[in-house]
């Protein structure tokens, strides 16, 4: 049907080889290390969700991730932080430009001196419900192609599906699709947090261990509770 | 007389792009006024998202909005077709049998639409996604409405990218990728609402329009803030009160038989 195939599906593919090879479990540690091989990139940043106010930095390929990641804590503003507070992508292909500089005046200019050309920030993010920013660095300029930001994108979706409490952790759902274009599964995740006063979060958490321990999709399920066929339990464990 | 409504909507459109733009808000617009002003009787929009996959943005009514889906998951469909080759697509009766939609004719049928016509939404050689139009009798839809509906769509697009002429990908990419994930934040927020107020999916998005269209507010700012707590369910009924208390009443009761909406009723 569509003309770049299954792109969730090869990225998985790329993910799940290199962590083979590499003799380890498919993680968010290795999906970075895949991403930096396979968009040409010079690094890639994982930052995750924390109880604190900003996300926190899960694993870098560089120091120059570390450092970028670092200096937006520091002086409270960047491209990280604005795509974890807005949930859309911000990838800027030039940190040198002046209208990036002036966007952010702290960050700017410390990124070029740290020795950072281009930054794409991208949100793991299912509406509401932030999980963290997955970052793509270059030393030098330039715009990155069109299949390179579809797949970066994938990253980013793959990385949805990956345990995030438990970084180097892998309980096997990584394959299972998220649904995310099914609008019942978000419809659902909504009933749920108002059936149980939790954040969205822990609703879609919810979610996806019930359809997990019922060996259902995500959609189906999703229908059933939309539906009003089905409540979740308050006390179910998660 | 249909002309000068046409370029009010063009106005309308241009001042929700410079206005406080919500690009959800703005496609529920245009597939309003597709339905108003091409002679057709249902109207949905979908967007395409890094995978190639299509997710339904706006739809003129329950009806459309089972059948856009009902596209995507199986896979079939003149949106689908439109998207994947770049070209309009459509047919004068789905009951004739001879459409290359074997699934979908039927169903669309069976919701109470005998022709469909889908117009790919592009920018240059990229398709980001599409507008499907739907009619209760058969036949082809006039070159003018056509024409017509090539101008919307091309509208859509640029307003949808918020640029004229976009260099690099990363903007269609920006642009894009938000828009799908706020129409994933109102889905959250209609579902957080019905629980609340016991009421249908397409009710608690009428109460979450009417309050943002009242209160002058974003759609998805508002739904972020009802997902926050910031707004209660309640609050947003009464803010359809200001735009005529029979409405927010009416809703209400229609609760009931409005959520699911599968059933072969006429739109």
């Amino acid at each position: 049907m569509t003309t770049d195939g299954d792109r969730n599906t090869r990225i998985l593919a790329w993910v799940t080889d290199h962590a083979r090879h590499s003799g380890t479990p498919v993680s968010l540690a290795m999906l970075c290390e895949t991403a930096v091989g396979r968009l040409a990139v010079s690094g890639v940043t994982l930052l995750a969700d924390t109880s604190s106010a900003w996300p926190e930095l899960r694993h870098a390929t560089d120091m120059l991730g570390a450092r970028l990641a670092e200096l937006q804590v520091t002086v409270g503003e960047g491209p990280f932080l604005d795509v974890w507070r807005e949930g859309g992508p911000i990838l800027v292909p030039d940190l040198t430009a002046p209208v990036i500089q002036r966007r952010w005046p702290l960050f700017g200019p410390l990124a070029v001196e740290a020795g950072a050309g281009a930054l794409f920030a991208i949100p793991i993010v299912v509406g509401a419900v932030r999980v963290g920013v997955l970052a793509l660095h270059r030393v030098r300029p330039g715009h990155m192609d069109a299949p390179a930001l579809l797949d970066a994108l994938a990253f980013a979706e793959l990385a949805l599906r990956l345990p995030m409490g438990a970084p180097d952790g892998h309980d096997g759902t990584a394959g299972v699709d998220l649904e995310l274009r099914t609008p019942q599964v978000h419809q659902a995740t909504g009933m749920i947090a108002a059936q149980l006063d939790v954040t969205m979060a822990e609703a879609f958490s919810r979610l996806r261990a019930r359809a997990f321990a019922d060996q259902r999709s995500l959609a189906d399920l999703a229908t059933d509770l939309v539906a009003r066929r089905l409540r979740l339990d308050p006390n179910e464990p998660t | 007389m249909a002309d000068e409504r046409l370029v009010e909507t063009f106005v309308e459109l241009a001042d929700t792009l410079v206005d406080d733009f919500d690009v959800i808000d703005f496609l529920h617009l245009l597939v309003e006024r597709s339905v108003e002003l091409l002679n057709v009787d249902a109207a949905g929009l979908l967007l395409a998202d890094h995978n190639g996959r299509l997710q339904v943005m706006a739809s003129s009514n329950e009806h459309v909005r089972v059948l856009e889906l009902f596209q995507i998951q199986n896979d079939e469909g003149p949106c689908l077709d439109a998207f994947a080759t770049g070209t309009q697509v459509g047919s004068a009766d789905l009951r004739a049998g001879n459409t290359p939609w074997a699934r979908f004719a039927p169903a669309a049928v069976d919701a109470g639409f005998v022709a469909v016509d889908a117009m790919p939404m592009r920018l240059r050689s990229q398709v980001i996604g599409a507008l499907n139009l739907f009619r209760a009798e058969a036949g082809e839809l006039t070159a003018l409405s056509l024409r017509r509906a090539q101008a919307l769509v091309d509208v859509a697009t640029i307003g949808l990218l918020q640029e004229r002429a976009i260099r690099h990908q990363e903007i269609i990419t920006e642009q894009l990728h938000t828009a799908l994930n706020s129409r994933i934040v109102i889905e959250q927020a209609k579902g957080l609402l019905a629980e609340r107020l016991g009421v249908g999916m397409d009710v608690a998005f009428t109460n979450l329009r009417g309050y943002a269209r009242a209160h002058n507010q974003k759609l998805s700012d508002l739904a972020g803030r009802v997902i926050a707590g910031q707004i209660a369910a309640a609050e947003l009924v009464g803010g359809q009160a200001k735009r005529g208390p029979g409405r927010a009443r009416r809703a209400r009761t229609a609760q009931s038989t409005s959520d699911t909406a599968r059933g072969p009723e006429q739109p």
